[in-house]
């Protein structure tokens, strides 16, 4: 077997191949990134609405809620079915790329507002108090107050989603949106061995998922340390010290 | 176009048989899982350099790889080297194998938390490693990080929806199934998504009172 694949690797390992495997490279990080940006952005919505200093209703709070336990507990090759024949039944003639982009972002907004919310939780409950009673208005206290504290626990997941999105957009071939498992399987199907076909997408794969984790992971140790050595804003009484 | 649900009523007690074999395969992957991991983190806490190498070359491959292609490859890659696995097993092989990746990092975390005076005293005792890793450490594992681990069987009973693109009749595959008959798409994977919260529900429901009536665990599983 092993001097079969050595027989065949050469007429795989062609520059067309890898250019065809590079582009479908790309469309893997690039609906992967893309939906992760706007499911963070919509996430970010859904956990203000959940903020009961921010939001003071209550429906909107319970359909956050229902918002997200719904779209963290669907699989996400149902949910891209759904999207995708939801889109064909409103007869909008989209294509793959966005299917693909939507269903990302919706998957990605229940686990960034879970995200959000918990690194939001995370700061003390006496910080909005304080901050209230200052005066300071509901935003402004969220962005002056709260998210420069609560960013510390939000960062390390959110790599972690993003890179675990560019792996959950291997389901997407399913749909035959032409990133690297489809371009895989093509290759396949044009009589490539599946050994060199899909054994060269695992190290793809590998590469992209191992070097962003190793990114993100230094990125995180570097921005958290360098706020840590920063001096905090002491909260001192003018005068009262001396 | 109408939605007529009536149409896919008839389907709903085969998608509940379905359903019941997404979570028997992700209950078999999971404790296959566990097992896994239970080795792998004894391993990276105790085992000589090359074992600990090797473990850490497989839970970072099978970690940084989409499940999906490291099924593939075992159904599609495996003939050529002459092992033809069903459906059914390359999927299940494939889900352990993952979780065991998995498995084996939230052990190690737990592995970690384990405090030094407990090891001594084991140690004291005349505990051999493999008495200490399942009389004192696995108990500890299992208590301190039961809302990990059941979050991580409720994140692989929703990765059994995979197995359909294989031909596994669980419910996602029943799902493509009615679909492919009676082409009421919308319908039919809208109903898929409730059995799946219904079921992941029901799962987190249980898995709480387990862990509320074994370990005392206070914190949620939602």
């Amino acid at each position: 077997m092993l001097a079969q694949l050595l027989e065949e690797a050469p007429r795989f390992y062609t520059y067309w191949n890898l250019l065809f495997l590079g582009q479908a490279a790309l469309n893997t990080l690039l609906v992967s990134f893309a939906g992760c940006g706007i499911g963070y952005a919509a996430g970010f919505v859904l956990a203000l609405l959940r903020q009961r200093h921010v939001v003071t209703w209550r429906l909107p709070r319970w359909l956050s809620l229902l918002w997200t336990e719904w779209f963290r507990r669907i699989p996400f090759l149902v949910l891209l079915m759904c999207v995708f024949f939801g889109f064909q039944m409103a007869g909008a003639d989209s294509s793959l790329f966005t299917v693909a982009l939507v269903a990302v972002a919706l998957r990605m907004s229940a686990l960034a507002a879970e995200n959000i919310r918990a690194g939001l939780e995370s700061v003390p409950e006496r910080q909005w108090e304080a901050a209230l009673t200052m005066n300071m208005g509901a935003l402004s206290t969220l962005f002056r107050v709260v998210l420069p504290q609560a960013w510390r626990v939000i960062l390390p997941p959110s790599t972690i989603h993003a890179v675990s999105m560019v792996k959950e957009t291997a389901l997407v071939s399913q749909i035959g949106f032409l990133e690297l498992t489809f371009a895989a399987r093509m290759l396949n199907q044009r009589g490539f061995s599946a050994f060199l076909c899909y054994g060269t997408i695992l190290v793809i794969y590998f590469v992209i998922s191992y070097s962003f984790s190793r990114i993100g992971k230094r990125a995180e140790r570097k921005l958290v340390h360098e706020a840590r050595r920063r001096p905090a804003p002491e909260l001192t009484v003018q005068g009262a010290a001396a | 176009m109408q939605l007529q649900f009536g149409q896919i009523l008839p389907y709903l007690p085969d998608f509940l048989r379905g359903a019941l074999l997404s979570l028997q395969i992700a209950f078999l992957a999971f404790a296959m899982g566990l097992g896994i991991g239970l080795l792998g983190a004894s391993v990276l806490r105790f085992g000589p350099r090359a074992a600990r190498l090797l473990v850490r070359a497989y839970v970072g491959f099978f970690t940084n790889t989409p499940q999906l292609v490291q099924v593939f490859f075992l159904f599609y890659a495996l003939p050529e080297a002459g092992i033809l696995l069903t459906p059914f097993q390359a999927v299940l092989l494939g889900m352990t194998l993952n979780a065991g990746a998995y498995l084996t990092e939230i052990q190690r975390a737990g592995f970690d938390s384990v405090r030094r005076e407990e090891i001594e005293a084991a140690e004291t005792l005349g505990f051999s490693r493999v008495q200490m890793v399942w009389y004192v450490i696995a108990p500890h594992v299992v208590r301190t990080l039961y809302p990990a681990l059941s979050s991580q069987y409720i994140i692989m009973t929703l990765g059994t929806s995979m197995a359909a693109i294989f031909g596994v009749e669980e419910l996602t595959g029943r799902a493509l199934n009615a679909n492919a008959i009676s082409f009421r798409s919308i319908e039919i994977f809208s109903i898929t998504a409730i059995l799946y919260v219904g079921i992941t529900i029901v799962a987190s429901a249980v898995l709480f009172a387990l862990g509320r009536w074994l370990f005392r665990v206070r914190r949620g599983v939602f």
